[in-house]
């Protein structure tokens, strides 16, 4: 806890402290990858795999996660980015592992629940993984440059209905986090959007900016810099509660239930050994109420709305429900 | 802002950050000359050390990473013709072959200074014209995305070598190569034939390493070996004065060339490193050196990939948007500092921006005198025994194409393109066409399917109407490509040169 304060003062360039915090810094890094001498699970470094590229929010998240649960598993958390197939490509790699618990997915909603009712998949997601940890969770916002025409969620749903696919929403991949709750709105207020891909969040956000579409998403922790600087508006925000004192929740406008969240969550392959998840699942507790953990996941901006394992299955389980007939809805099949 | 400006200076100056920018850039310089490991997976796995370290102390420590990474992807692109990155391809054409002719130690030079000009002048561009690069930046939507990427594979065509046919031939088996895999907007399957592997696309490294390497590999085996002796043993001089100032000109063309196209999102080094090289090719009096161990020709690509590096920061840095992953990684260590960049940060603590963009130019002092120093000690692999050479770089080659992903079809990728590399070798075909049209193939696809979506369907109206930027470059592309056509196959000369053609390269 004191690197926290040693570091944290700005301006003041003293060598000395730096260069301990330097290696200190160094020997966490290290200690990490060094495998303890624990006996029995776990006995070597457990894997954690991410089916999504390099430097987005999930790889962050990882790496604030993985550099502090070694000390509660007594054993190192490598992560391992495995990109590809939207997502496809890594999870298939955790869904053929060996369930011994030494691999582990973390992925989100939308992957782990939505695509298996637009594509073919190789494995089958309810039965073949389990919940270790659900880490936290981002609501979606919609968001209108500042000076756009739409004053409220009203006004734009409303511009779509009688327009429809004119007005331009930018998205980052088909059925991803940006594209699916546009989907879930579009279905439950029957309008319609035209719904353009970026590659990512931020690419998308450049666009709204830029003027080259009407509206975007984007989640809180991503949209301070643009809000503080009075760039964007948001109409709404996912969920019942408001984020924002003058804006309503997805809730008022009437659309309830699991839409515009992601979920960040820690699966397992299902077969694996009870007490090896149960282990697990005792760590992330652990880490959850981690000081430094909760520390640093606040200042890359993220909340620690935790679930526990148990509980996020049966959420799975609705979400596989929901997500199916959503999808009958869009395609017509 | 004068104020700002200067107070970032002062801020700038501090011994730790100068010591954690040095460990940055050795270590960056070491994992990018590692072939598979990005300077992307470098940045990503130190991250967490800059959580601990002061700002101006951890951020400009991830930037010695980037920059260090950058030029060491050319050292094993020079040294066995194994690009460690995409941007070092163009490097590996002219870096190789002085290898080949014992003068690594030369091009390892070449390609330092050319990196460290072309970047430093790129951060001072950046620091003096951050706000209208920033406006200009706006202006890049997909269309013209689309249109410049158009323009950057009408290049290729129309440069694609000696033997146009067999030029067009190539790039167009990598334009079908990026075809492989889903369809990026509407998430079809195409030419996978049922394979799940194929389904994520064709992996980019392992098709580097095969096309580059593997024939590399083959031809020394095959080679007697007083051949080996006099080519891989030679450590060779360090660059002349003379032969640095020859090369001026083009490391300045590519540095402006550079600096534009990292102005336009989603371009990169790779585009610019090609951009670079296919211009000195041009201007040079000598074209037919290139590609057979011209210093020029190295300096071209190093310059024009690393001047991207200042522009890419415009958009983190004033909208607080990453515009890659690399910048992405950076917005991470921002935040995790409790700085979110943006046009507030500017406002509020500008001084911190400036410190941030001057630590990125003085770094490249550090980078000189550490690359410097490197270099024998890089230029001495190539020394070792070819019989434990070669082992040691198949086993790179295989590791290397293992370690992006993970994935055993990886290497059995790496082993088809091998194996495509030697045959296309043997019939005299240049692979740079294929592996230009294979990565420039898919963003085109995507930019113009983005483009598709906005227009709602009326693309000529949209293109005529609202965007003129669009219209400009594709009115251009064509001339563009006639000109250099024409330039390149004049200064050949003609009747002898056809048959002499074939049997060079």
């Amino acid at each position: 806890m004191k690197l926290f304060n040693i570091t944290r003062s700005m301006s003041s360039g003293v060598l000395k402290k730096s260069v301990f915090a330097t290696t200190a810094a160094f020997l966490l890094a290290f200690t990490s990858i060094s495998p303890s001498m624990a006996e029995g699970y776990p006995e070597k470094p457990i894997s954690l795999v991410i089916p999504l590229g390099a430097g987005g929010s999930h790889d962050l998240n990882a790496r604030v996660m993985t550099s502090v649960i070694p000390q509660y598993l007594n054993q190192a958390m490598i992560v391992q980015l495995s990109p590809g197939a939207a997502g496809q490509k890594g999870t298939n790699e955790v869904a053929t592992a060996k369930p011994d618990g030494y691999t582990l997915l973390f992925t989100h909603n939308y992957i782990d629940q939505l695509q298996q009712h637009v594509e073919n998949l190789p494995y089958k997601p309810l039965e073949d993984f389990v919940t270790v940890a659900r880490i936290n969770f981002a609501p979606i916002a919609i968001v209108v440059q500042a000076d756009s025409p739409y004053q409220t969620a009203e006004e734009l749903f409303t511009a779509a209905k009688e327009n429809p696919g004119k007005v331009k929403m930018a998205h980052s991949g088909n059925w991803g986090a940006l594209f699916v709750p546009a989907a879930q709105l579009m279905q439950a207020n029957g309008f319609e959007l035209n719904l353009v891909p970026y590659k990512g969040g931020g690419p998308a956000m450049q666009a709204l900016l830029s003027g080259d579409v009407d509206v975007t998403m984007g989640f809180p922790s991503t949209l301070a810099g643009q809000l503080s600087a009075g760039k964007v508006r948001v109409l709404a925000t996912a969920g019942d509660e408001r984020i924002y004192p003058d804006v309503p929740s997805f809730s008022e406008l009437g659309v309830n239930g699991d839409v515009g969240f992601m979920h960040r969550v820690v699966l397992a392959p299902k077969d694996i050994p009870s007490d090896r998840l149960d282990m697990l699942r005792a760590a992330f507790d652990q880490l959850n109420d981690d000081k430094t953990y909760q520390r640093m996941m606040s200042r890359m901006g993220e909340n620690i709305d935790y679930m526990s394992g148990t509980d996020y299955d049966k959420a799975r389980a609705e979400q596989a429900v929901s997500y199916k007939s959503l999808v009958e809805s869009i395609t017509g099949g | 802002m004068l104020e700002q400006f200067l107070t970032g200076f002062e801020m700038a100056l501090r011994a730790d950050t100068f010591l954690m920018v040095s460990i940055g850039l050795f270590s960056g310089m070491l994992i990018g000359a590692l072939p598979g490991f990005t300077t992307l997976m470098a940045m990503a796995i130190l991250l967490p050390v800059s959580f601990f370290l002061d700002p101006l102390v951890g951020i400009p420590f991830l930037l010695g990473i980037y920059k260090g990474g950058i030029f060491g992807g050319s050292i094993p692109a020079i040294l066995v013709s194994m690009p460690g990155t995409g941007a070092a391809i163009a490097t590996t054409y002219d870096g190789y072959q002085l290898t080949q002719k014992g003068k690594s130690r030369k091009a390892l030079d070449i390609a330092l200074f050319s990196s460290i000009i072309g970047d430093t002048a790129s951060d001072i561009f950046t620091l003096l014209m951050i706000f209208p690069i920033a406006l200009l930046v706006m202006q890049f939507g997909p269309p013209e995305l689309a249109a410049i990427l158009l323009l950057s594979l009408v290049v290729v065509a129309a440069t694609a070598g000696k033997n146009p046919i067999k030029g067009l031939l190539m790039m167009f088996i990598g334009v079908w190569f990026s075809l492989i895999g889903t369809d990026p907007i509407g998430g079809v399957e195409r030419f996978t034939f049922g394979h799940f592997e194929l389904k994520s696309g064709i992996p980019l490294l392992p098709m580097l390493i095969g096309v580059f390497a593997i024939p590399e590999i083959v031809s020394v085996i095959s080679r007697n070996a007083d051949q080996l002796k006099a080519t891989s043993k030679v450590l060779g001089e360090r660059l002349k004065i003379h032969e640095f100032k020859r090369c001026l000109r083009t490391i300045a063309r590519s540095t402006v060339l550079g600096t534009g196209i990292g102005i336009v999102p989603g371009l990169g080094q790779v585009v610019a490193a090609m951009m670079g090289y296919t211009a000195a090719k041009n201007a040079s009096a000598n074209p037919e050196n290139f590609g057979k161990g011209e210093l020029e020709g190295v300096a071209a690509a190093e310059a024009a990939n690393n001047a991207v590096n200042g522009p890419t920061m415009v958009p983190l840095l004033t909208l607080g948007i990453p515009g890659d992953n690399v910048t992405a990684i950076l917005l991470g260590a921002f935040i995790a500092q409790g700085l979110r960049p943006g046009p507030e940060l500017f406002e509020s603590q500008g001084s911190i921006v400036f410190a941030i963009l001057i630590i990125m130019v003085l770094a490249n002092i550090l980078f000189l005198i550490i690359g410097y120093l490197s270099i024998p000690f890089f230029a001495r692999l190539v020394s070792i025994k070819s019989s434990l050479l070669i082992p040691l770089v198949v086993m790179f080659a295989v590791a290397g194409s293992y370690v992006f992903r993970s994935d055993v079809f990886d290497i059995v990728m790496l082993a088809f393109f091998g194996l495509f590399g030697v045959i296309a070798k043997a019939g005299r075909f240049d692979v740079m066409p294929m592996v230009m049209g294979f990565i420039l193939g898919n963003p085109l696809e995507y930019a113009f399917g983005q483009t598709l979506a906005m227009s709602d369907g009326n693309f000529w109206q949209f293109a005529l109407t609202q965007r003129p930027g669009m219209l400009a470059i594709l009115v251009i592309t064509p001339v563009i490509g006639i000109l250099l056509w024409r330039s390149i196959n004049k200064k050949r000369p003609q009747p002898v040169a056809a048959k002499h053609d074939e049997v060079a390269d």
